[in-house]
């Protein structure tokens, strides 16, 4: 199976032509683990230290922002799952994304698949189609335009294998 | 059906609303920028008007212009205001303008919790100044609202703790943006010590903000429970500890007067290596001076209350702590100055402001040291000397780094050159007059004029009227400001991509004015 790395990169040849990306995140996983400890304790400890001296109402407030805290770590891990892949197999190009809970993918036979990649000045804000019996689908869009422009040329170069 | 369209949609490329929708729906980072500079610019001339009142009564001794309990009114408010209403949303709108465009971000992690923590504001904005019209006028008790004069007052008390909620609210929800932006949105190849020193001054202070705002909602709660439920935390007649609630609001109180300056620090940062066309001097000990500063700040708290009495093991834990920042605050000081050495220094406005905040601030920041010494200090408390201080910290230190950055990224926000001139001029104003309110304060504080008081002895008469004079050419020279901004946003001189010669960043790499969607796809940063 061949892959292609988020950059747009080929990594091999064969049979089966696979892409897949994910949305540009700094923080992996656990990075993200150590920021909302790191937040939630410093807060604990103080509101507990004050709760302790016996001025309780802290505690509460501290509570709600950990619970904010909280729910901000929850939307980057839903994001963390984002990807778009393209898979071209046999006589089929099939295109799968997700973005948070919505999921979707849409099949196109080979022979009819069409790249075009348009750039609003060269080589800059460039917007990379598959299309197929009038319908188009952007894809790429968790890439650069360099990746984009170099996807652009190996999906090409699939299609007319 | 076209599926681009739909993907376009997800990603938020729809045409966005016109009009007053688009500014009460917009989750655009540039436009809620726009806002909360637009709303501290408001704030600052009500503040300011504020400011004006009170150094008009104290234009002579007696009682000229207002009654007592008015001008205590107006100077809780000024204070109240221009630091939640103009100090934290300016910094608040370079943060939400600069921070994607340093890190080449498409826009801030939450947008809209992000428009959400703005519009809290003018909200919170509204009833404060809102109070001055309820029976028994505003809060009178200081900003600081100690105990027991602030479970005592009107019904502008409530109505005061409930801003300071919304504003509290408003903050933690641009924290934990700002945060998650800066940690998880940065451009690939742009690691954490590669970033512009605005983002990371602005990190630590996010960081600050939401370990100490919970401090400060619950100190205020318990205000409240007291004025109107017959609790006793504070309440010295039913057994509770009005010096415990200084405790409360100074741990609070003092990381917030970093939250003041980091982010200035972080602006002066970037305009200085600009016009001395060097790399910023010791780069990496900035960060670690900025992460000490903010580590450090909170364990300084009871240096503001020498005088309500602690052992003297406490005071000089206090007294020690609190001059230990000035280690830190000297790194800082001496890489802008190095960073200036042998430079190729030129001298447009925000580089002005930018020489006058190390200058004006180092007076600040020295005065400090002298009030962190607890002998020296229970002479000085609540005098005009402290007054002069926290000016000098705050007027040349953060309200001059604010001036700094406006002009030195209005072009890039609004394609338009200012007019150089014009900006000069508002400079020199401002610093002349800056000086003429503020320095007088010093000797006034160590002749031992109390602060807060409508009417003084016959001795401070000279002194006082000199300020009041600078306050007037302070504070009409911001129509000056004012003018430049206007002129700026309706037109000017086109400004370039990269404006100036010796700036470097990719908020540099854009079109100016930069586009309403920036960096749709990652800018690799190698």
């Amino acid at each position: 199976m061949d892959k292609v790395d988020s950059n747009g990169c080929e990594e091999g040849v064969s049979a089966t032509f696979v892409f897949r990306s994910r949305p540009n995140q700094s923080l992996t996983r656990g990075e993200q683990r150590v920021v909302f400890w790191t937040l939630a304790m410093v807060c604990l400890g103080t509101a507990s230290g004050f709760a302790l001296l016996g001025y309780w109402p802290i505690l509460p407030f501290a509570g709600l922002e950990i619970g904010l805290l909280a729910w901000a770590h929850e939307v980057l891990r839903t994001r963390e799952g984002a990807y778009e892949t393209i898979t071209i197999e046999g006589d089929k190009v099939v295109l799968e994304w997700q973005a948070g809970t919505r999921a979707d993918h849409r099949e196109m036979n080979r022979r009819w698949a069409r790249v075009t990649c348009e750039c609003a000045s060269p080589g800059r804000n460039c917007h990379l189609r598959l299309s197929s019996h009038g319908r188009d689908t952007e894809v790429g869009q968790y890439l650069s335009d360099e990746a984009r422009l170099r996807l652009a040329a190996t999906l090409r170069r699939k299609l007319r294998e | 059906m076209s599926d681009a369209a739909h993907a376009h949609d997800e990603h938020g490329h729809h045409a966005h609303p016109t009009g007053l929708m688009r500014w009460l729906t917009t989750t655009n980072h540039k436009d809620i920028g726009s806002l909360y500079l637009f709303f501290a610019l408001i704030m600052l001339f009500m503040a300011g008007s504020m400011a004006l009142l009170i150094r008009a009564e104290l234009f002579k001794p007696g009682l000229q212009l207002m009654h007592p309990d008015f001008f205590n009114q107006l100077t809780t408010m000024h204070g109240l205001i221009m630091i939640f209403g103009v100090i934290m949303p300016a910094f608040s709108g370079f943060a939400n303008w600069q921070v994607p465009l340093m890190l080449g971000a498409p826009d801030m992690a939450f947008p809209r919790m992000n428009n959400w923590a703005f519009w809290l504001l003018p909200v919170a904005g509204v009833m404060l100044l809102g109070s001055f019209w309820l029976p028994g006028g505003a809060v009178a008790g200081g900003w600081t609202m100690y105990p027991p004069l602030f479970i005592q007052g009107g019904v502008s008390y409530d109505l005061t703790i409930l801003a300071v909620h919304i504003m509290g609210l408003s903050s933690i929800m641009g924290s934990i943006n700002i945060i998650t932006t800066i940690l998880n949105m940065r451009a690939p190849g742009l690691t954490l010590m590669k970033m512009p020193l605005f983002c990371w001054t602005w990190l630590i202070t996010a960081y600050l903000l939401i370990a100490t705002m919970p401090v400060l909602a619950g100190a205020v709660t318990m205000l409240l429970t007291d004025r109107n439920f017959g609790t006793h935390f504070f309440n010295a007649a039913g057994g509770g500890d009005p010096v415990m609630f200084q405790h409360i609001f100074w741990f609070f109180a003092h990381p917030e007067v970093y939250i003041l300056i980091l982010p200035a620090f972080g602006i002066v940062s970037q305009v200085i290596p600009t016009f001395a066309r060097k790399p910023l001097f010791g780069y990496a000990s900035m960060v670690y001076a900025t992460a000490s500063i903010a580590i450090l700040s909170f364990i300084v708290w009871a240096h503001h209350m020498f005088t309500v009495g602690m052992p003297v093991a406490g005071q000089l834990f206090f007294m020690f702590s609190t001059m230990l920042i000035a280690v830190p605050t000297g790194v800082k000081v001496f890489n802008w100055v190095a960073t200036m050495w042998k430079g190729s220094m030129t001298f447009e406005t925000p580089m002005l402001f930018a020489i006058a905040f190390v200058c004006l601030f180092t007076i600040g920041g020295f005065s400090g040291l002298v009030l962190a010494m607890a002998p020296v200090d229970i002479q000085l408390q609540d005098t005009y000397y402290v007054v002069a201080h926290f000016h000098y910290v705050l007027v040349s230190g953060a309200l001059f780094s604010i001036f700094a950055g406006i002009y030195y990224w209005l072009p890039k926000w609004t394609g338009h050159m200012y007019s150089e001139t014009l900006g000069k001029t508002h400079f020199w104003l401002s610093v002349i007059g800056m000086n003429i309110v503020f320095f007088p304060m010093h000797f006034l504080g160590l002749a031992g004029m109390p602060r807060r008081i409508p009417d003084y002895a016959l001795q401070f008469t000279e002194f006082n009227q000199i300020a009041t004079v600078g306050a007037f050419i302070f504070g009409f020279s911001q129509l000056i400001f004012l003018t430049v901004v206007l002129k700026t946003i309706k037109g000017g001189a086109k400004a370039s991509d990269r404006v100036w010669e010796g700036a470097e960043g990719l908020e540099w790499t854009v079109p100016s004015p930069a586009p309403y969607h920036t960096f749709e796809t990652a800018p690799v940063v190698k």
